[in-house]
């Protein structure tokens, strides 16, 4: 690994200094299991490393099924993996910390550091894109607020702007009738990244399903939602039938391609799979 | 010995279970590695690699790289002329001369004060590179016409076979003419093949194929070299055998091998892949050009990419039986994928395809073919793993076409102790029947219907076995004994431990000497001090540093005897080792403690002479040994995750002289099988750059995709090994890929015929079904 200048900074304003116009030769570190094995092999070069280990503020996680979550961009994965209130409120979003890396990893790796590698294949993009979660972004000129469907901007790259830092996530009040659930496929049981991954989120009132969101990762440059599924279940019953065809029409929301990880047609074979088996499980959790 | 001096007490020794000393410190990071030893001025060693599979160097600019402060050297070939231009070997490649081979190759080597100035060295040397076709299928490459990978002219390289001791009596056959990647041939042949293939009733086809995989150790390669003022090098090596490391240094640096010094670091694994020397050349040059000590040690990264690992293997195979289950012929052949330098074990595949089953005509050729890739070496049995999954699937497939059961086929054909190898020699005592019966009578196999129809909504349940082994390495050794004026033993040997051996040289020399094993010292020394050692490899450490040990406690029990007889005015034989004495039998209170004999053997101007034990023995006789093992899995037809609910490794040890470190092994190779099986594999575009350079994507298996292992130990004697002893380290290596694949036909009805079987191979297959 190359040399570099680390900064501590202690909140986010001093953060906010360090990154200012130093554009990409300064990195945020929140975590570090991507970034610093990106520059141990030498795929990132950074003049300045800017560790977000010493800022609270951003390990807020607060809130309830009623109000919804603030989640702090440094919340660790295992947080998100043990935190019972938010574990019973976001079960999808906890999944999706659960299963990343090893427990080891998960007390390093963070839900800002996941979501700002931007890797397609991330496991908790899926559950933010299918619960309308919203990124807060700090940046000279005060705070935005951008949805998560647009964060992403392809393979690595997102919206966030190069003196901007990402604060938390705002997630809104889920509703009484709503169930989550997060599955992805690996070939190995842990230490493994996401061949596809899938998140589902069902609203029900009076035994039809009043708004569904399906996310899919590992199947496009960005996170993607299936919004052909989602349009053919909302109004209807989730009967098992249903959601089949949601499945199938999910399948047409994903440009996989093949790689060392799948091929393209066994990735298309997973969002059917994954679709079908999280829609399902989030619709039992719905009716619980 | 002359004298063979049984001691009739029992001694703590053989057949206990002992835990390895070492164990807590290994796993609380204690253990010193060779990448923890800091001398005084250390600097650190980087390559420079080729990210091209083939091309001309044309140019190389190190001038940007010498300038960087902290820069002690920048090599490249031309500054090493003795440098041969047909490399026999990867050790003699130490850097490029005018042409990359693979990619990953070190075309330059700096040293650097530390390793992150090193590392921005790379950056600034210049290559330029004309970038030329690359042969990177094997099937293509062994076609004429393919971009040649070795020099015209350059010699096989089957120093490999012969370390394994393996197999002889294979004769070579010329290469047909511009085929010029195939770079050994052999076939081995019996009997009338189409005769009996005309007569089959039921004749199966199939190609199986695996590809290359890393031997995964957990120390990537690692050496640190120094060189003193009188020319003497030293090398701290991470390495399967340090006498060997020697050799090869000192045949690429030209210097004479006394004037080397190799100790023996701590190894933190090497299954192979730390046989043959790799970066061990190139770093002495950095040290000696520097006049400093340099230290190298590969990253992760860098083993996937540039280690050695094991060849992809292709086998076809075609074979013929009547009805009744009589075998009538087998046809093979097997392609095996050196990389860029020859070295592969083409002969022992041969002998298991066609000799491990009774097959009354056999043909199999086998070819060694370069590619742009990086050059093999041993892997834990090298080529069996890969030959047992095509036959053994192939045994299963055919019992299912006659609607037999497959293990009564097996046990039927299975050869015999006697029965004439593939080569015409004759198998050696083994017990591959024993153990496929013990694996027989496991309740998991006799309810393997129960097991079947137990599988819950949605999902799969099957059970699969196989049987394999390895034939047995043999190499000389030697070994010292000495008596130490305190009764306590000290075993000297050159044996590198990787793998719990040196507990059960204590126990051999504790039991054959006649103390207990608290008594015994075993120290492993370096090439300057130990005696001549072989490596640990082929499983032969027991088998042959332990029948030297055995033999050089016996020497020095006999020195002790000898002593304490002229003391006690007895005869020899009719003196017994007890509790520390040598005493008189049957006159208990006459006796002489061992602690006096050492004693004087030390003590000033005594007339008794130090007891010494010495032994060193050659070999002429392996003793194969045989695993099987039965798995029991859970599938998931849509997604094609595999769950493994069993594993069972039968496993014939000969005699287990430590059955705790016995089952380590038993549970290790079955680990290192069921990756093979399962998830592993390196994966090359089709410019020949692996695309899975990391343990992520190149996935070894974790606690969390095993079951509990449970191991049955079998016991058939060896007749030449210590108290009985057989190889232990290679055999369960074997089995595992023909086991899941056995059970994946039985659980879904689809039958894998390229590893590893991964969820995507085994999920679409059941959707073509």
């Amino acid at each position: 690994m190359r040399r570099f200048e680390l900064v501590t900074p202690g909140s986010v304003d001093d953060c906010l200094s360090a990154l200012k116009g130093r554009g990409v030769e300064v990195k945020v570190l929140a975590g570090g299991t991507d970034l610093i094995a990106q520059l141990k092999v030498g795929m990132l070069k950074v003049a300045a490393v800017v560790d977000l280990s010493g800022v609270a503020e951003l390990r807020v996680l607060e809130g309830d099924a009623r109000r919804g979550f603030r989640i702090g961009a440094a919340v660790t994965a295992r947080t998100l993996e043990r935190d019972a209130k938010l574990r019973a409120a976001l079960p999808s979003l906890s999944e999706s910390g659960a299963l990343v890396g090893s427990i080891q990893i998960r007390n390093l790796a963070t839900l800002g550091g996941n979501i700002c590698n931007a890797a397609p294949s991330a496991d908790m993009a899926p559950p933010l894109l299918a619960l309308d979660a919203e990124a807060v972004i700090a940046g000279a000129g005060g705070r935005r607020r951008v949805p998560m469907a647009s964060f992403f901007k392809g393979v690595r790259q997102t919206v966030l702007g190069p003196d901007e830092l990402l604060v938390e996530f705002a997630v809104p009040a889920t509703g009484p009738k709503s169930g989550g659930a997060y599955l992805r496929h690996t070939p190995r049981r842990e230490l493994d990244i996401a061949v596809v991954g899938v998140a589902s989120q069902v609203s029900l009132a009076d035994g039809v399903c009043t708004k569904v969101r399906i996310a899919l990762a590992a199947v496009a440059p960005v996170p993607v939602r299936a919004t052909a599924a989602e349009q053919a279940l909302e109004g209807q019953p989730l009967t098992s039938q249903a959601i089949a065809r949601a499945a199938d029409l999910a399948v047409e929301a994903a440009r996989p391609i093949s790689d060392q990880r799948g091929s393209a047609e066994f990735r298309r074979h997973l969002v059917r799979i994954l679709t079908r088996r999280t829609l399902t499980i989030a619709l039992e959790r719905a009716t619980a | 010995m002359s004298t063979v001096m049984k001691t009739t007490r029992d001694v703590k020794g053989v057949g206990l279970s002992i835990p390895r000393p070492d164990g807590p410190e290994k796993v609380t990071g204690k253990v010193q590695y060779v990448a923890d030893i800091q001398p005084k001025g250390l600097l650190h060693a980087q390559l420079l690699r080729s990210p091209h599979a083939h091309a001309r160097i044309k140019r190389i600019d190190t001038s940007r790289a010498k300038e960087l402060a902290g820069v002690r050297a920048v090599l490249t070939a031309a500054d090493m002329p003795y440098l041969k231009k047909k490399a026999p070997t990867r050790a003699h490649a130490v850097l490029a001369i005018d042409r990359v081979v693979f990619a990953g190759q070190p075309v330059a080597a700096v040293a650097a004060d530390e390793l992150a100035i090193a590392e921005e060295a790379l950056d600034l040397i210049d290559v330029e590179y004309e970038v030329l076709a690359a042969a990177v299928d094997p099937l293509e490459s062994m076609k004429p016409g393919a971009p040649p990978v070795a020099e015209a002219g350059t010699e096989a390289d089957t120093s490999e076979a012969q370390a394994h001791g393996s197999v002889s009596g294979v004769a070579a056959v010329a290469k047909p003419a511009k085929a010029v990647n195939i770079s050994q041939q052999t076939t081995l042949a019996r009997g009338d093949v189409a005769k009996g293939l005309a007569e089959s009733d039921v004749v199966i086809e199939k190609t199986y194929r695996v590809p290359m995989v890393h031997q995964g150790y957990l120390e990537p390669h690692a050496v640190l070299a120094q060189w003193d003022t009188t020319g003497q090098l030293t090398l701290w090596a991470s390495t399967q055998g340090s006498f060997n490391t020697r050799s090869e240094v000192a045949d690429v640096l030209e210097i004479a091998e006394n004037r080397i010094k190799v100790i023996p670091v701590e190894c933190g694994g090497g299954f192979g892949g730390k046989i043959r020397a790799l970066c061990e050349p190139v770093t002495a040059e950095l040290a000696r050009v520097t006049g400093r000590p340099v230290r190298y040690v590969m990253t992760r990264r860098e083993e996937l990419v540039a280690g050695m690992p094991a060849p992809q293997v292709i086998i076809k195979l075609k074979t013929g039986v009547q009805r009744d289950g009589t075998l009538m012929a087998l046809d093979g052949e097997i392609i095996i994928e050196s990389g860029a330098f020859s070295g592969a074990v083409l002969a022992v595949g041969a002998v298991f395809l066609a000799s491990l089953y009774k097959w009354p005509a056999f043909e199999v050729r086998g070819f060694e073919v370069l590619t742009h890739k990086p050059s093999i070496a041993a892997y834990r049995a090298p080529v069996a793993p890969h030959t047992i999954y095509a036959i053994d699937s192939h045994m299963d497939q055919i019992a299912d076409a006659i609607g037999q059961d497959p293990v009564a086929f097996r046990l039927r054909h299975v050869e015999r102790e006697g029965e004439p190898m593939a080569n015409n020699q004759p198998w050696a005592s083994n017990a591959a029947y024993e153990v496929l019966e013990r694996l027989a009578q496991h309740p998991s196999w006799k309810k393997r219907d129960e097991w079947k129809k137990s599988a819950p909504a949605g999902r799969l349940r099957g059970t699969g076995l196989s049987l394999g082994g390895w034939l047995g390495g043999l190499q000389p050794t030697s070994a010292t004994v000495r008596l130490n004026p305190d009764g306590s033993l000290s075993v000297l040997t050159g044996q590198v431990d990787i793998a719990g051996t040196n507990i059960a040289l204590a126990q051999i020399a504790a039991t054959a000497y006649g103390v207990d094993i608290d008594r015994v010292k075993i120290t492993t020394g370096d090439t300057d001090v130990a005696p001549m050692t072989g490596l640990s490899a082929g499983s032969k450490t027991v088998y042959t540093v332990g029948t030297a040990v055995l033999q050089a406690a016996q020497d020095a029990r006999r020195q002790t005897l000898e002593i304490a007889a002229k003391e006690l005015e007895a005869a020899v034989q009719d003196l017994e080792i007890e509790d520390g004495k040598v005493v008189v039998r049957g006159v208990p209170d006459k006796g002489v403690t061992i602690a006096s004999i050492g004693k004087k053997g030390n003590l000033y101007m005594s007339k008794v002479p130090p007891v010494l034990g010495v032994a060193n023995p050659a070999f002429t006789q392996q003793a194969p040994a045989f695993a099987g093992q039965l798995a029991r899995i859970e599938l998931d037809p849509d997604t094609g995750e595999v769950t493994l609910h069993e594993f069972v490794v039968a496993q014939d040890v000969g005699k287990a002289i430590n059955p705790l470190a016995c089952e380590g092994q038993m549970q290790g190779g079955a680990v290192q099988s069921l990756g093979i099986a399962l998830t592993e594999g390196l994966m090359y575009d089709d410019k020949g750059r692996l695309m899975n350079p990391s343990l992520l994507d190149y996935r070894k298996l974790t606690a969390a995709d095993l079951p509990n292992i449970e191991c049955i130990i079998v016991e058939k004697p060896s007749p030449a090994g210590p108290f009985g002893a057989r190889g232990v380290g290679e055999p369960p290596i074997v089995p595992a890929p023909a086991a899941i694949a056995n059970a994946i036909e039985d659980a879904a009805g689809v039958r894998l015929t390229e590893l590893p079987m991964t969820p995507e191979r085994i999920a679409l297959a059941i959707a073509a079904r």
